[in-house]
């Protein structure tokens, strides 16, 4: 029974988050003129593709989102190879410092980018590899959250279970990677999205690891249309804007339920 | 409405325009990295001159690299020289070309050929935009240069029967007598005016001092610096007639166009690199005009300079220094200058406008030029940059915005420089 | 379980151990031995013992980086956990509608920082701005939300509420799922009415939920970036500089690294005692 009260509050609340973004999109749609002469009239006079023009001439649109997707399918990747034997050992294995190495890891949570990222700057520039993927992914190999995720996922898994197929002769590898990680599987689909959103929407490392635009992401692309100095164009920011909010907010759509329990399942 | 036409155009287009991108090296050539800031109308016409130069011959190619605002830019200029991945050739504005020279990463042009035959505008270029610019090696070549000019709103001054001011205090009153009042604040203000060091370099070199004294003293203007600021906070918080714009770096610049454009700034100044821009998007006629004197007229140069890297391959060197001739020609120099607003650089070009009647039929482009004759040099000083970031960009706007002690604020900046040392 | 062999363990552990070594605590270990010296990435480093830390003291910008860190801190933490908490208190029905309000409030967490900044950029713009415009139509005053002084701080920390609010919702309404109906009705039929059963049944269990969203979202909010370099770069007269903006800027802008790694040093013993006292504050309280 819903009392009309609840029903308008949800409502409004529902506005307060989609109406930003349908403004969003109205905009991309219309030409310099009517913005500047009515910001404010919601429809656009018909539906014109200019601004996407404009975005898609202005960069190489394709080419961050291929570098993006990449760099972030990289991380993801690397993050669970590492991860797994890590918790793995910290969950299960008995070993001196256990509980030192436990706190460490957890403990990077608060080192973030911005206290780490001249160092690293200077160490990669010895090498010559700014600018490049390496310096995008690698930096970002270990995630203190997903070997948190990872371990306490572990300690309920019985250690019978891997007592068991160490009796059967299979290797340590082959416990993780082939026995523990197939259980994992919820834990570990969660913890993917959930890593390969937030590389896919980082700003602040590509946008210090990279000098121009041959690895450079999506993010940094879209952020450099607020070209400043001779009249913002809103139009064209906002086409920017929903070419760079639309595979997010799409896979957001198609795997909803997930990603909420996702970050729920902490 | 959405018609099935334009969907597919609009799709054609992207697929079209990302297949073909314009840095894409045809194989075979020397590719030179150039790294640019502009954005908007400026960026175009410098894309299609890049363009036009690689399709005019088969030895080099430019890969031009969008980098975001001035800032951001240099930011990643310097950052890449660290990190030893460079572009061959960037531009840089005048306050921080001393730096990096000092710091040995400008690569000298003297001998590059065809060096001599370049034709530049001493005014604009190395020789007098810095103190004694003629008696170093030549590390940069003018690109986009400017300098401050006062735009009025044709229609308002007409109807009102005024003229440009000539001098501040002929300032305050066409100023006092174009504002109108709205409660608080004011529906139309008589001046608008970035609070920028720029233009504050402009008022103190027009009350007499200099930033950097010739023996290399950093008296911040000294009892000039604190009339032009005083100036400022009069108009915004006594007369109230000049309008305070938000925001940093370039925000304040463009909320000043924004509000010349609708009518509510009657006069302002700001570059004459957006001349163009204005002229193209004002719905009233715009007419351009020399900045006013106080003890003298004076007013500082602006733009950027172009440098090549030092820490470059000489190929892209060389294929960098082609492009700059190319750009120093006077067919790119006219059509730089006339389709942004910026400069010309060379005389041959000068003088072909000239003759061409084009002055005539612009004469809000001859403003810029004719005010060189007043054009003051930059020291070489390897801190201005951070005189400029760190000590007086941050102050200027608390002391206009918040109304504090001009002189106190002053002479606290100049002790923080000692103590910087 | 006992390790296969000694060596085990560290092995399984080495990749981790490595890649955190050279990327977090290296680095760390850097930022302190940087901080005593003058660097502008173009000539060599200058050695200056405590001078970047006196210079930041004395010249008023540690204290400015952390007052403005500080309260933008306070204000979306506090922020994002009542609106989460209000939220999810609202939207943990079942039902479609209520399905498609908390992914539409969730959707904003999922797109990036740029996005949402460049949206709200538009929004918030003081002329042509959606936001700015219905404000004034409905009365209220004509604000310049991102080039007042003033405001500033508070529009972006109200931008970031509106990002994170669907993050602390989320976890929130798990929070309360997991709450055993029984209790609520046990105590509603005590005769307790709705803010008694919150207060007495709810929240009390819904403590170590809230503890975990206060620290995430604190050190989230600690290290906000995009949406100042998006938005105001630290403007206007650096009223929304906060601590890692300040870093970046000293860095990028203002080419000196050497300050920048003081400001690191400090920052992150700043971060790492302000978790530590709310990770206290919280377990203490559920001892009372």
């Amino acid at each position: 029974m819903k009392r009309p009260l609840h029903v308008v509050l949800l409502g409004a609340v529902a506005a307060l988050w989609l109406v930003p973004y349908l403004w969003m999109v109205l905009t991309s749609f219309k030409t310099l003129k009517e913005i500047v002469a009515a910001p404010t009239a919601p429809l656009p006079s018909g539906l014109t593709f200019d601004a996407y023009r404009a975005v898609f001439e202005a960069m190489p649109v394709w080419r961050y989102f291929l570098n993006t997707t990449v760099m972030a399918l990289a991380i993801a990747g690397i993050q669970i190879a590492v991860a797994l034997p890590a918790g793995y050992a910290l969950a299960k294995l008995h070993f001196t410092g256990r509980k030192l190495a436990f706190a460490l890891v957890v403990a990077t949570l608060l080192i973030p980018a911005q206290v780490r990222f001249v160092p690293v700057f200077a160490m990669l520039a010895e090498v010559g590899l700014v600018n490049s993927m390496t310096a995008l992914v690698l930096p970002f190999g270990v995630s203190a959250f997903g070997t948190f995720l990872i371990r306490q996922a572990l300690l309920s898994v019985p250690d019978a279970l891997i007592e068991a197929a160490r009796m059967d002769g299979a290797s340590e590898a082959r416990i993780i990677y082939g026995l523990l990680a197939p259980l994992l599987r919820p834990t570990l689909a969660a913890f993917f999205m959930f890593s390969f959103v937030y590389h896919w929407n980082d700003y602040f490392w590509p946008l210090v690891m990279t000098t121009d635009d041959r690895v450079r992401t999506l993010p940094l692309g879209i952020a450099l249309l607020r070209e400043q100095g001779s009249g913002v164009r809103w139009h064209i920011v906002m086409a920017g804007n929903v070419v760079l909010s639309a595979p997010a907010l799409a896979v957001f759509a198609l795997t909803q339920r997930h990603l909420l329990r996702a970050v729920a399942g902490r | 409405m959405l018609s099935r036409r334009a969907l597919v155009s609009g799709l054609a287009a992207a697929s079209v325009t990302t297949s073909c991108r314009s840095d894409d090296a045809p194989k075979g050539r020397r590719v030179a990295s150039l790294w640019f800031t502009y954005g908007g109308k400026n960026r175009e016409v410098l894309e299609k001159l890049v363009r036009r130069f690689n399709t005019s011959q088969n030895a080099h190619f430019i890969r031009a690299v969008f980098q975001g605002d001035y800032f951001e830019g240099l930011a990643k200029l310097r950052t890449a020289i660290a990190a030893r991945a460079a572009p061959a050739l960037s531009h840089v504005v005048g306050e921080v070309v001393p730096y990096l020279a000092e710091a040995g990463v400008l690569e000298p042009m003297d001998r590059y050929p065809g060096f001599g035959e370049l034709d530049i505008i001493p005014e604009l270029g190395q020789a007098k935009s810095w103190i004694a610019g003629d008696q170093r090696p030549t590390v940069a070549l003018p690109f986009n240069r400017s300098t401050p000019i006062c735009y009025l709103n044709g229609k308002l001054f007409e109807q009102a029967g005024l003229k440009a001011p000539t001098t501040w205090n002929e300032l305050r009153e066409v100023a006092r007598a174009l504002t109108v009042r709205d409660g608080a604040r004011a529906k139309r203000y008589g001046f608008c005016c970035p609070v920028n060091w720029w233009f504050w370099v402009a008022l103190l070199q027009q009350a007499g001092g200099e930033v950097v004294e010739p023996d290399g003293r950093i008296t911040l203007g000294g009892e000039a610096g604190v009339r032009a600021t005083e100036f400022w906070q009069t108009l915004v918080n006594v007369d109230r007639t000049m309008k305070p714009p938000p925001g940093r770096d370039y925000n304040a610049w463009e909320a000043t166009n924004q509000d010349y454009l609708a009518g509510r700034a009657a006069m302002i100044w700001t570059s004459t690199a957006f001349l163009r821009y204005l002229e193209d998007n004002a719905e009233f006629k715009v007419v351009a005009a020399p900045l006013p004197r106080d003890a003298r007229y004076a007013v500082p140069t602006g733009g950027t300079h172009w440098v090549l890297l030092k820490s470059a391959a000489p190929e892209e060197k060389a294929s960098a220094w082609e492009f700059l001739r190319f750009m120093h020609e006077p067919e790119q120099v006219i059509d730089w200058a006339t389709q942004t607003g910026y400069m010309p650089v060379t005389r041959a070009a000068v003088k072909r406008l000239e003759s061409s009647g084009y002055y005539a039929k612009h004469p809000n482009d001859r403003v810029a030029y004719d005010q060189l004759a007043v054009a003051r040099p930059w020291p070489w000083s390897k801190e201005l940059f951070r005189i400029q970031r760190e000590t007086v960009q941050p102050r200027l706007e608390s002391a206009v915005l918040s109304g504090k002690n001009a002189r106190a604020l002053l002479a606290e900046a100049r002790e923080r420089l000692q103590g910087n040392r | 379980m006992r390790p296969r062999s000694a060596l085990e363990p560290y092995v399984l552990m080495a990749p981790t151990a490595l890649l955190l070594a050279v990327f977090f605590f290296y680095p760390l270990g850097f930022a302190a031995h940087q901080s005593l010296y003058e660097w502008d990435l173009l000539t060599p480093p200058r050695y200056v013992g405590l001078d970047n830390y006196r210079e930041l003291w004395a010249s008023g910008e540690l204290y400015r980086a952390f007052t403005t860190t500080f309260v933008f801190s306070v204000v979306v933490v506090a922020g994002s956990m009542l609106l989460g908490l209000g939220l999810a208190l609202g939207l943990d029905r079942p039902g479609s509608f209520a399905s498609f309000v908390r992914g539409a409030v969730f959707s904003a967490y999922v797109v990036s920082w740029v996005s949402v900044a460049l949206l709200w950029l538009w929004l918030l713009d003081a002329d042509a701005g959606a936001f700015t415009r219905l404000v004034r139509a409905l009365g209220g005053p004509a604000i310049d939300w991102l080039g007042d002084p003033a405001y500033a701080l508070y529009a972006l920390a109200g931008v970031t509420i509106w990002k994170l609010a669907g993050y602390a919702m989320v976890l929130f309404i798990a929070g309360l799922q997991e709450i055993p109906k029984v209790l609520h009705e046990a105590a509603a039929l005590d005769g307790a009415n709705a803010i008694r059963r919150f207060t007495h049944v709810t929240w009390p269990l819904l403590r170590p939920t809230a503890a975990f969203v206060g620290t995430t979202s604190l050190i989230a909010s600690f290290q906000v970036f995009d949406v100042v370099r998006v938005m105001t770069q630290g403007g206007p007269v650096q009223a929304t500089t906060v601590f890692v903006y300040a870093i970046y800027e000293q860095v990028f802008l203002d080419l000196r690294v050497g300050r920048a790694s003081s400001m690191v040093v400090v920052f992150f013993v700043l971060l790492l005692a302000l978790t530590l006292l709310q990770l206290w504050v919280w377990q203490r309280k559920r001892g009372v």
